[in-house]
């Protein structure tokens, strides 16, 4: 059980996907804009590299190594289509405001680099604590993102339609640079630079 | 006419695939640091989308509408495009061993390059015609290397840029990301 | 022989097999959502039309049409709209009171930049064309009674020429059909 845990805490700081390992910023950056979104995004993601751990580790023994690499894109392709049906069917206004991000999923790096790297050489538990451990580690790296975003970009927070706090002074005036595009950038660069500083980031 | 203009516009500099639908962002922080590698690379996806965004039309149209089965797309998509890098790569091999050796090793990060599948989802949900695909896939590609271009060259110059030990290499070139995606607000005007 | 040629093809079947796996998971949960999602889709043109027509008891769709009736009274006919706004296609829902009169706009879906051309689905925006008349359906700096949203006039103005055209090709088609 110790190794689950090892496996499971790795993936939230010390191997943070986002912070540290510096993969998957597409969806990072696009819907990021609000903690809403942040959280759709990150539920989504950690469906399916759980499932696509599971299944890759599972089938680790039998795949042939010359087809390894389409297999898995099958393999994550296909839970990608099951949580974009799902979302669509469920939680439809999520649905639209991730827009083509969700299905982008499947060519995060973060997912076909766990099933490439970690799933198709260790056994399933491992893969499913690296799953959650990952998992949770990019929800943390988005919710900081987008708590920052949104709160300096419209001058509150609101959590699925419960507005949750209003910011004096910037909830008359928000600036509303933080949800735009060039925003993303700022922010996510700035966590960078204050990650590393702290020393939880690795220089390149 | 306009309509195609407004299109190619749209797609290559307002909603710029890089700077702000932050796709194909791997190439953007990892190649990107000389010209010359940047003009390769973004010759090479170009031509990926250009084909890529014919070949998911004819799949559009005569597979998945007719059976009705436009869920299976992720799937179709990304596996159409996968084998269309290698047959290029192959092609490209056989026909001009110079373009090979200038393109040949970006070919095959092009699969997992989010811009490309980006641009087949954006037409599929713009439900654009052919043409309007292949005009939004060629400015795509041409937005994609004016930015990789562009941030080459900035990148050249941070390279002996004396920035804080913390802030060197992917923070400060994000920093530079948010500045290009400030200019290229200058273009909102265009449509 | 035999044992080294399947050995050989070992690889194409595997992959074979993977794929219809994937295949045969997704027609499942396809099956499982679709009605789902069509249930969805047509629940929320029915919430926007009661949020527009509050008196509406039932509604009928013909011809991309929704005719809107109050206790057996026809009270105003709806459509869908599309527009070309900055960040891609504003789906619009255009509800009108008779045929000079439009009686309010609801935004189905949109995809504009968020705080500038997402305002767009505030009151704000929207009430500006309630109870308008159908020939001033233009932003005021071309010559309407539209109030374009500060720093987003591409998106103010796909809506307002979104309904305009969209709402004088329904009313030439109700013509010719009379």
């Amino acid at each position: 059980m110790s190794g689950f845990r090892k496996e499971f805490i790795k993936g939230i700081i010390i191997s943070n996907p986002l912070f540290v390992l510096a993969l998957g910023f597409c969806p990072a950056l696009a819907v990021s804009t609000s903690v809403d979104n942040a959280i759709g995004m990150s539920v989504g993601v950690a469906f399916v590299l759980l499932g696509s751990n599971i299944i890759v580790s599972a089938i680790r023994k039998s795949v042939p190594n010359i087809v390894r690499i389409p297999v898995f894109i099958v393999i994550i392709a296909t839970f990608v289509t099951v949580v974009n049906l799902i979302f669509h069917a469920f939680v439809p206004a999520l649905y639209e405001s991730l827009g083509i991000y969700l299905p982008l999923i499947v060519v995060n790096c973060i997912i076909l680099g766990r099933a490439e790297a970690f799933a198709s050489k260790n056994p399933i538990t491992s893969s499913i604590a690296d799953a959650l451990g990952v998992s949770i580690g990019f929800f943390l790296a988005l919710l900081i993102i987008s708590l920052i975003r949104e709160m300096l970009g419209t001058g509150s927070l609101s959590l699925f339609g419960y507005n949750l706090l209003t910011l004096p002074v910037l909830g008359d005036n928000p600036m509303i640079l933080f949800i735009l595009p060039p925003g993303a950038f700022l922010v996510m660069g700035l966590l960078l630079a204050l990650f590393r500083r702290m020393g939880v980031m690795k220089g390149e | 006419m306009s309509e195609l203009i407004s299109i190619f516009l749209s797609v290559a500099v307002i909603n710029n695939l890089i700077i702000s639908k932050f796709l194909g962002l791997c190439p953007f922080f990892g190649v990107s640091k000389k010209i010359g590698n940047a003009l390769s690379m973004g010759i090479a996806v170009t031509l990926v989308m250009l084909v890529a965004s014919i070949a998911t039309w004819f799949i559009n149209n005569l597979i998945l509408i007719p059976f009705e089965i436009e869920y299976m797309n992720i799937i179709m998509y990304i596996l159409v495009i996968a084998a269309l890098v290698q047959i290029i790569e192959l092609f490209i091999k056989r026909t001009n061993l110079s373009l090979y050796n200038a393109l040949g090793i970006y070919l095959p990060l092009i699969t997992t390059n989010c811009a490309v599948l980006g641009i087949t989802l954006i037409n599929a949900q713009e439900s654009y015609g052919l043409l309007e695909s292949i005009v939004s896939s060629l400015g795509g590609g041409v937005g994609f290397l004016l930015v990789l271009v562009i941030m080459s060259g900035i990148r050249e110059k941070l390279e002996i840029a004396d920035a804080p030990s913390s802030m060197r290499g992917l923070p400060v070139a994000m920093l530079v990301g948010a500045m290009l995606g400030l200019t290229f607000f200058g273009f909102g005007g265009m449509i | 022989m035999k044992a080294r040629t399947l050995r050989e093809f070992f690889p194409i079947i595997f992959i074979t097999l993977v794929v219809f796996l994937a295949v045969a998971l997704l027609s499942v949960t396809y099956s499982i959502t679709k009605d789902e999602i069509k249930t969805q889709e047509e629940l929320k043109i029915q919430r926007l039309l009661e949020e527009m027509f509050p008196e509406m008891s039932e509604y009928t769709l013909k011809n991309e049409v929704y005719t809107v009736y109050s206790k057996g009274d026809t009270v105003g006919y709806a459509f869908v709209a599309t527009g070309k706004g900055y960040g891609g296609t504003i789906d619009i829902l255009v509800g009108l009171k008779n045929e000079t009169t439009v009686k309010g706009i609801k935004i189905i879906s949109q995809q504009e930049t968020p705080g500038l051309g997402n305002k767009i689905l505030e009151s704000d925006f929207t009430s500006n064309f309630t109870t308008l008349d159908i020939n001033n359906i233009f932003l005021k700096r071309d010559g309407g009674s539209i109030d374009a949203i500060t720093g987003a006039t591409i998106s103010s103005r796909a809506v307002t020429d979104a309904v305009r055209t969209t709402i004088l090709e329904k009313l030439e088609a109700l013509k010719e059909s009379k």
